[in-house]
């Protein structure tokens, strides 16, 4: 493995460890970005782990459902620190009007999650704005809003079954792997609602990252099994069936996330730092408890978990041919390793740097992806080590200048640490090809060519790389003409460079947060960027639509609310087929 | 109507944005006027005032005209603080050295009170920073201790004669010095009104809590100007979308 001069001292009780982390120019690569997996830091296994272990207590006060499945949920929740009202609509939905992107304006499903308990006035409050969505208003009571559309593959399938008094067929079902997909999860203020700080402050059961937010999906599961058990009941009341608990925990929530997320990832650095460094920080961690040995019982979850990984992506069907190939090298690669483990398991524990030497082997033999899914599943293993990363998610993102550095310590920087900005060359027009931008629908990011589409004037400020390189050049010029001067009299006198200066000045003091690559060049993939982030969220089963969007799976294989409180164990990641057991 | 911080920043900049502000200006002229409102400054007045500006020409920044090591004067050139307030805090906190305070003038600008956001960001770096202005017939002074996160705001009456459009601000490593190396120039008259940090507070906290109040014209108003950021949808463009 490579080690990066930069060291992380790591605070651990009295004693201060130095890990080493991986380098930035290893690790903010698009591609690798790409092909991260979830791991024990993500958002949605973090809010699993709490709400089982806290045993969250959630009701249905209002179950008013008509014979079609539509009308009106209020779900309460009594969290450790709070009561939560989630609160569901159910249309009727023209199967024409049925659209997953932005700027659809009907859905299935509207919702809102709430805190508190919700009285009839605030109820009809609700029923007023909530199915608009963004065309309506909320207030400061609602933490969350979103919006689902059922799966016309598997909803009216399952349903039907059940009435028939029979369970899905599981192949059906990992076919899609969910009833229900969300479209959009609002929070953080958005159209009236709560701000994060508000949530952070004063709602300690979400003050992570998204955790409303993943909370609200995964009400929403529980709601899409809910509905199929009642309206097969409905239609059949002596023979229906409700769905198999294991069926259950393999049905998650379908997402459809297009490039609304790429900005923010540009727009969040010190956050994207803050996630990133703990998972390599979780990944070093990992690598240092490797070299007092690894025992065999560790070899043999090891093994195990990859032999998951493998049925769990040969179990992924995805039309798009790069992933489809990804998923079957990778799964080949990762026989390798469990024959390996199987083959060399006692040699490994003898040595001391088993996860370094695995890591690095696959570094230099396998794919990106598959080195990836390996990083993912060494965390996996020392959950007593990691998981206390996951109260470190959150950071306030403010840049700030430092104005009496010196121009010439400012070059110094960028040559330091936007090397890769340097490196390109932007004189070249596809280097520039595409350009972001923000449609007067919904105000949705697009992506359009450059000198060929509209609107080229009123590009997002997503090319880093660009900037970066103009400040750089800019700033070169003024120290020649002014070698002694600081930061704060080339602002004055090129005030259009303040944010890039900012920017890099903040940026400076972080391993991670700035993504290296050319978001303006003509080839770029933003999927990579969404994937990222979702790999934050915790999603699994990518499933890319085009280099614009993908379609992925929430919550699938993870414990139901009838779960929490029970023993747990917290392995749910890359969920594959159940085996049904007898009830 | 009301509301959220998030979501007024969010069209805040965007509305800047629309006024023809770059990335650093837009996000620090959003920050002025954010803190301002949520902590019980008018900012939404002071924000219509600046916009009957803003809104009839390219953003202007301020000049430097005049420097001594330690003193520095700015020409705003009739520019809003929104746009010239982050470089004449920036510039004056790159002055200051060990032992030593350093001023600054701001002159021929307008909607000074944005400025008190900049001081305590600036502070945050471990300076202390008092400014003064006039306004009608008083004088504002605002001081931040270094590290400080809320100002402390008083009025005075006016004892000598202050430019309408005039900013002082001075900067040392904590109030005490400040006072002490400018205390020719920090005479005021009869102290007016003082306004507690535990009132800002209440505000802050309520904004946070409730959501932030907002007539509907200047929300109206600040649609119009984020409106001029976006761009016509087509069928071409909707190919570009996720």
């Amino acid at each position: 493995m490579q080690i990066d001069p930069q060291l992380k001292k790591q605070q651990t009780g009295s004693d201060t460890t130095v890990l080493p982390l991986r380098p930035a120019s290893q690790v903010m690569q698009l591609e690798r970005l790409g092909s991260f997996h979830q791991s024990r830091l993500s958002f949605m296994r973090t809010l699993v782990r709490r709400m089982t272990s806290e045993n969250w207590q959630i009701s249905s006060p209002i179950f008013d459902l008509d014979e079609q499945g539509y009308g009106t949920v209020v779900y309460q929740v009594e969290a450790k620190y709070g009561t939560f009202s989630f609160v569901l609509f159910s249309h009727y939905l023209d199967p024409e009007n049925r659209n997953d992107r932005v700027i659809a304006n009907q859905w299935d499903l509207t919702m809102a999650l709430c805190e508190g308990t919700v009285d009839a006035e605030q109820l009809e409050f609700l029923r007023l704005n909530v199915p608009k969505q963004e065309a309506g208003r909320v207030d400061s009571r609602v933490l969350v809003l979103s919006r689902a559309n059922r799966s016309e593959r598997t909803f009216d399938y399952v349903v039907n079954e059940l009435t028939h008094g029979r369970q899905p067929n599981v192949d059906v079902i990992a076919e899609v792997g969910y009833l229900y997909r969300t479209t959009a999860a609002y929070g953080s203020g958005k159209l009236g609602m709560a701000d994060w700080e508000k949530v952070r402050t004063k709602h300690r059961d979400f003050a992570r990252p998204f955790a409303a937010e993943m909370f609200t999906c995964f009400m929403l599961r529980h709601f899409s099994m809910q509905q199929a058990d009642y309206l097969a009941a409905q239609r059949a009341p002596k023979i229906a069936q409700t769905l198999h608990e294991d069926i259950k925990r393999y049905i998650g929530i379908g997402n459809s996330t297009g490039l609304g997320m790429a900005p923010f990832l540009i727009n969040h650095p010190l956050l994207i730092n803050q996630w990133v460094e703990m998972r390599e920080t979780a990944l070093a961690t990992v690598v240092a408890a490797g070299e007092s040995g690894v025992d065999e019982a560790t070899l043999a979850e090891l093994a195990i978990a990859t032999q998951r990984v493998i049925q769990h992506l040969g179990e992924i069907i995805t039309a798009d041919e790069r992933q489809n190939n990804s998923n079957v090298l990778v799964r080949e690669e990762l026989q390798t390793l469990h024959l390996w483990l199987q083959d060399q398991g006692a040699v490994v524990a003898a040595n001391h740097f088993a996860w370094a030497d695995l890591i690095h082997y696959a570094e230099k033999h396998w794919l990106i992806e598959t080195q990836e899914v390996i990083n993912t599943l060494l965390i996996e293993l020392y959950p007593q080590l990691v998981d206390g990363l996951e109260e470190q998610m959150g950071v306030e993102e403010s840049q700030q200048i430092t104005p009496e550095m010196s121009v010439a310590q400012l070059l110094q920087i960028i040559e330091d640490k936007y090397d890769w900005a340097l490196a390109i060359d932007f004189s070249r027009y596809e280097s520039m090809g595409v350009f972001w931008y923000r449609s007067e629908e919904k105000m949705e990011p697009r992506l359009g060519q450059t000198n060929i589409d509209l609107g080229m004037e009123k590009e997002m400020p997503l090319d880093i790389g660009r900037r970066v390189r103009e400040c750089y050049d800019c700033g070169s010029d003024y120290n020649q003409r002014f070698p002694h001067q600081n930061v704060a009299h080339f602002i004055v006198q090129n005030p259009n460079y303040s944010g890039t200066v900012a920017r890099i000045q903040t940026m400076a003091e972080k391993h991670y947060g700035e993504i290296r690559g050319n978001l303006v060049d003509i080839g770029v993939l933003p999927i990579h960027l969404l994937r990222c982030k979702l790999s934050f969220f915790g999603v699994s089963k990518f499933d890319p639509r085009s280099r614009l969007w993908v379609r992925n799976t929430m919550f699938q294989g993870a414990p139901l609310i009838s779960d929490f409180g029970k023993p747990f164990v917290d392995d749910w990641q890359f969920p594959i087929k159940p085996i049904l057991t007898t009830r | 109507m009301k509301v959220s911080k998030n979501e007024l920043m969010a069209s805040l900049k965007k509305a800047f944005e629309g006024l023809g502000f770059q990335p650093g200006d837009y996000q620090d002229a959003a920050d002025m006027v954010v803190w301002l409102e949520t902590h019980g400054f008018d900012g939404f007045d002071q924000l219509q005032g600046a916009l009957a500006y803003l809104n009839t020409t390219a953003p202007i920044h301020a000049d430097l005209v005049f420097e001594d090591g330690y003193n520095s004067v700015l020409d705003g050139k009739g520019s809003s603080v929104l746009l010239c307030g982050s470089e004449a805090v920036d510039l004056l906190s790159s002055q200051i050295m060990p032992g030593y305070c350093a001023a600054l003038e701001l002159i021929n600008c307008f909607n000074r009170t944005f400025i008190i956001q900049r001081l305590i960001k600036a502070a945050q770096r471990n300076r202390a920073f008092i400014a003064y202005w006039r306004r009608l017939d008083y004088c504002v002074k605002v001081s931040v201790a270094a590290g400080g996160e809320l100002p402390e705001y008083q009025t005075f009456s006016i004892t000598e004669v202050i430019q309408p459009q005039l900013l002082r601000i001075f900067c040392g490593a904590d109030l005490e010095s400040i006072e002490k190396q400018y205390a020719a120039q920090l005479v005021f008259g009869e102290l007016l009104e003082s306004y507690s940090a535990t009132t800002m507070m209440d505000c802050y906290r309520d904004s946070v809590e409730q959501g932030i109040e907002i007539d509907e014209a200047l929300w109206q108003t600040l649609d119009e100007l984020v409106a001029r950021v976006l761009v016509e949808s087509t069928d071409s463009s909707r190919a570009g979308a996720g």
